[in-house]
């Protein structure tokens, strides 16, 4: 599958603080891409870069076939929708004047926005003020305007932050149908269940350097011990480790009926990252 | 340069330029200071620096004071950034945005001087002047606004602008010594210069304008590109 994004040796530092070591990945046309770190390890500022609101140190980026000097172009931002820390909206107009503002800036039709609203679950506020809403209803404003133009890559940073449960799967919902549609979806998060239904392959970020890139459940599965979780009808709970030796151990429990639940060992991405680099994702 | 987009952004700005009490009351401050003038005038007709010192209040309270709340409040709230990474150019941004001050200016200006009166000023060279003076006071509003990054932070800049470049007429009127460092320097401001261009032939005093304009144009051109990215 053709790259979309190439990202090879990147360092970003500010002053003697370096935030991003030497991180380098590629992200493929309509995959969603998540990359997954703790606060502090560097994925806002690899957003950043990618989005041209940060020059990098040294490396090589590369976003839809364009080289670090012509990220930032008005080319380049028409096909790209962004959500980062640095959205915002306009507190004293409505919903609707909002994005009807990014559709003209965008040349997207208008129609767009009640669709999109309706996406995010907001078609029947449209015409209420942005200062009125809950955090959780202008982050989905703030999707819908990062989708207004219909882009080719969306980068997502912490898109789900402010979401109720309801909502957050509302919007997963809305996102793997903008994927499906072809769209390349770029997201951080530091949620795992977001990062597991959500995304294709995923990077753990850890002190600016990447330590971990597949697939969310080869990943579980690498890092699983494979051990046999059971639980018997008795209340026994038993781990046997999954080699030949204990073939007849396990054959005794099925036998004699006393098996109530059995599983192997799946650790979930957050154990996984917590193996990994010894550090919880919070 | 994209009309569409300028046009986008001038209506949002509209929208929430009425929407914003507090900068919808600084239009009506030089037609009331106008009104309050002609009270106290007696029907006597009013010297050129008066006239001067009505255009200085308007720039400085309407022109520089919004956009410098403008700009300020869109760099706090970081919806300038959404613009930023949007198609939409540093030009179409500021135009767009300018479109909305240079209305509410001209609206307030033309209002007050009509009160006042404007014959004096109605003449090819004065007129060209007060382009180029609305051209200084915006880009010094739109300088100071992206510079300040807050609107608390403006009001620290609003006062410093309106005494020196705005009310700097009323110095002509102290009786301080001609001659002295106070004088020297303020009359080469631009509004003493415009006042200037009444008494001499010369076109000296509009090239002097305009190379305030350029300053406060390149002031405006470094707080802009600052603000485009987060280095």
């Amino acid at each position: 599958m053709e790259n979309i994004m190439e990202v090879a040796g990147l360092k970003k530092s500010f002053g003697k603080n370096i935030a991003i070591k030497d991180v380098s990945f590629e992200v493929k046309k309509g995959e969603v891409f998540g990359l997954l770190g703790p606060s502090g390890s560097g994925k806002t500022t690899t957003i950043k870069i990618l989005t041209g609101e940060l020059s990098k140190t040294a490396g090589k980026v590369t976003v839809l076939g364009m080289d670090s000097s012509q990220i930032g172009t008005a080319d380049f931002k028409s096909k790209v929708g962004i959500l980062s820390d640095n959205s915002s909206l306009y507190e004293r107009l409505t919903i609707y004047d909002n994005l009807k503002l990014f559709c003209k800036l965008y040349r997207a039709p208008l129609q767009q926005i009640d669709v999109l609203l309706r996406e995010v679950n907001l078609h029947e506020e449209r015409m209420k003020t942005v200062s009125k809403l809950s955090k959780g209803m202008k982050q989905r404003v703030l999707l819908a305007k990062a989708l207004i133009h219909k882009p080719k890559l969306v980068f997502l940073d912490e898109p789900t932050s402010a979401l109720d449960p309801g909502n957050m799967a509302h919007i997963h919902r809305g996102l793997l149908k903008l994927n499906e549609a072809g769209t390349t979806i770029f997201l951080t998060t530091h949620n795992m269940e977001e990062a597991n239904s959500l995304c294709d392959r995923v990077a753990f970020l850890h002190e600016g350097e990447i330590v971990e890139l597949d697939d969310p459940d080869e990943l579980r599965y690498k890092h699983s011990t494979h051990d046999f979780h059971i639980e018997t009808y008795e209340g026994e709970r038993l781990v046997i480790k999954n080699t030949p030796d204990n073939a007849d151990r396990i054959k005794e429990l099925i036998v004699y009926n006393r098996v109530k639940s059995m599983q192997t060992d799946k650790p979930t991405l957050g154990q996984v990252f917590l193996k990994v680099t010894g550090e919880e994702l919070v | 340069m994209n009309i569409q987009r300028i046009s986008a952004i001038f209506e949002k700005d509209i929208k929430d330029f009425m929407k914003n009490m507090m900068l919808l009351m600084m239009p009506l401050i030089p037609i009331v200071l106008a009104l309050l003038y002609k009270q106290m005038s007696n029907g006597e007709e009013f010297p050129i620096y008066f006239l001067y010192l009505n255009v200085g209040i308007a720039y400085s309270s309407v022109t520089s004071t919004c956009m410098m709340t403008m700009m300020a409040e869109e760099n706090e709230k970081k919806t300038l950034r959404g613009l930023i990474q949007s198609p939409a150019s540093m030009v179409d941004i500021l135009v767009g945005k300018s479109l909305v001050v240079g209305l509410i200016t001209f609206v307030s200006l033309t209002v007050s001087l009509a009160i006042i009166g404007s014959d004096p000023l109605l003449n090819g060279k004065a007129i060209l002047a007060l382009i180029l003076l609305f051209l200084f006071f915006l880009f010094l509003g739109i300088g100071i606004g992206l510079f300040s990054k807050s609107i608390s932070a403006t009001s620290a800049y609003t006062m410093p602008v309106m005494l020196l470049f705005g009310f700097t007429p009323i110095l002509g009127s102290l009786q301080l010594d001609e001659d002295g460092i106070i004088m020297t320097i303020t009359d080469t401001f631009p509004i003493m210069q415009a006042i200037e261009l009444h008494e001499k032939s010369s076109w000296v005093p509009l090239g002097i304008i305009a190379g305030w304009v350029l300053a406060a144009a390149l002031f405006m051109y470094i707080c802009f590109k600052k603000t485009m990215t987060d280095d």
